[in-house]
């Protein structure tokens, strides 16, 4: 998995491209570091480019959701399409995070 | 990890060379850096004997000797597996560019200047002897995991239903029950099982943690104490998985799930109830007119269990009746690739059913696992469990 980072005054927004799946784990520290630093603001996930995306994949999601939420932020995921949009509905994550079209 | 540092005291060098006073300068030079363990040799055959019956854990190595040279000593050493790390430090003049390159292709580690310097020696010698003890540290540590990587791994096979039991409850209840099991690296995160309830009931449940490897086996072993703390007798399947939410949301730290598919089986009405939390769409087959079977993949959406306390799950329940079957799996059959093609993906399970069915109407799990094999990239990147329970007609 591969990611962009773009920033505005209220929100930071991460692009994620790729296949986001078990062996992602060293990129998901890589974007708690950016949670940490975005402070409080809105933290988007961008999934429009991701092809693929396992059940440690949603796992990270989840953890990104508490990361967010511990600074006092918020995290929408937005653009999910396809086998990834497929997945995310199957496990019911939209119950857990906030799901944007 | 610490690295305890390396007790010269304890290494042995075996110095090879015909020069007397050369054998004597250069223990001379080891022994002052703490050295003690040193033996000697005249020529590459000798050294070759001594390497044997000293063992040591260096060798100090001239070059023109007769007898045997020590290039062909080295590249005896070389051919042997036991001696094929080694450390070689060759005796050489530091100007000879030929040589030195003659000394590398024969296998030697690295040089030693002639005449001796006793600082570069030492340091070469400790700089040697610290790597093979570094090598020699990770073998043995890569090698204690996997020993207790598979015994875990035996441990986790033991969770699951063997095979004789499973012929047991098939006999009682009439049914087909085949099942296959793989973990991707050594361990994984799925786990099923089968269990009776009275004469006209069974339920089945199959689970898959995130992730595989450690940590999801550490899960499985969870699961396993935590089913028999909720009884299934007096429940619907939502209910247990409800409970068990409740359960795995306590003891999983964020970011760990399962996905789970748990269903009651009653032979009495030929109905199976379930309730599922994100496991991959189960197939159901029943028995259609002209002797074949209707055949579709069943809604298992469902919040993944132990992530949330509020979670709720809803049964749906599905006639079942003589000669139907139900076929569950876990993720990696539809999402690991193949060596040419894709993953399998969910909308091709049906299809891929019913090939399995032509190619064995009774079994039908074996050509299907033939058939995924034959076409996965291996080993898998995930773990596979596959169980098709089917009612004898």
């Amino acid at each position: 998995m591969e990611f962009k980072k773009t920033a505005t005054a209220e929100a930071t927004e991460l692009s994620l491209s790729g296949r986001l799946e078990f062996t992602d784990h060293d990129a998901l520290r890589d974007i708690i570091g950016i949670v940490e630093q975005s402070g409080g603001k809105r933290f988007v996930l961008n999934l429009a480019d991701l092809a693929f995306i396992d059940s440690a994949g949603l796992g990270m999601l989840l953890i990104l959701q508490e990361e967010v939420e511990s600074h006092g932020g918020a995290l929408a995921v937005r653009g999910a399409a396809g086998d990834v949009k497929r997945s995310i509905d199957l496990a019911r994550i939209g119950e857990i995070i906030t799901i944007e079209d | 990890m610490a690295i305890p540092p390396l007790s010269l005291a304890d290494c042995r060098v075996l110095i090879v060379d015909d020069n007397e006073f050369n054998r004597k300068s250069l223990s001379l030079v080891i022994r002052r850096a703490g050295i003690t363990g040193i033996a000697f040799a005249e020529n590459g055959q000798e050294g070759l004997a001594a390497v044997d019956r000293f063992r040591p854990d260096l060798v100090l190595l001239d070059v023109d000797m007769p007898v045997m040279n020590g290039l062909d000593m080295c590249r005896a050493l070389r051919r042997t597996a036991t001696h094929e790390a080694l450390p070689v430090l060759f005796q050489t003049a530091l100007d000879s560019d030929d040589e030195q390159v003659r000394c590398f292709e024969a296998g030697g580690n690295d040089f030693i200047s002639k005449p001796i310097r006793p600082g570069e020696c030492v340091a070469r010698v400790r700089h040697q002897l610290e790597r093979r003890k570094l090598f020699g540290d990770l073998a043995a540590f890569r090698e204690r995991v996997q020993r207790e990587l598979s015994h875990a791994r035996a441990m986790q096979i033991s969770l699951l239903p063997e095979s004789r039991r499973l012929a047991e409850v098939a006999q009682r209840y009439g049914l087909t029950l085949d099942s296959h099991f793989q973990t991707s690296s050594e361990l994984g995160g799925d786990f099923w099982g089968i269990y009776p309830l009275g004469d006209r009931r069974l339920a089945v449940l199959m689970i898959d943690f995130a992730g595989h490897g450690i940590t999801a086996a550490i899960n499985t072993f969870r699961l396993h104490t935590l089913i028999d703390r909720f009884p299934m007798q007096h429940v619907t399947p939502s209910q247990w998985l409800m409970q068990l939410n409740a359960a795995l949301k306590d003891v999983l730290p964020t970011g760990q799930f399962a996905t789970a598919f748990f269903g009651i089986l009653d032979l009495a009405t030929d109905t199976l109830t379930f309730a599922a939390a994100g496991s991959p769409n189960p197939v159901l087959g029943t028995p259609a007119a002209g002797g074949g079977a209707r055949i579709r993949l069943l809604d298992s959406a469902g919040l993944v269990l132990g992530v949330s306390h509020r979670a709720t799950y809803a049964d749906q329940s599905h006639r079942l009746p003589r000669g139907g079957f139900l076929f569950l799996y876990s993720d990696a059959l539809i999402e690991c690739p193949g060596e040419q093609a894709g993953p399998i993906g969910q909308d091709a399970v049906p299809d891929l059913v019913r090939e399995a069915l032509a190619g064995d109407r009774q079994h039908p799990l074996r050509p299907m696992m033939e058939h995924f094999y034959a076409r996965s990239r291996l080993p898998l990147g995930d773990d596979l469990t596959a169980v098709w329970i089917a009612r004898r007609a």
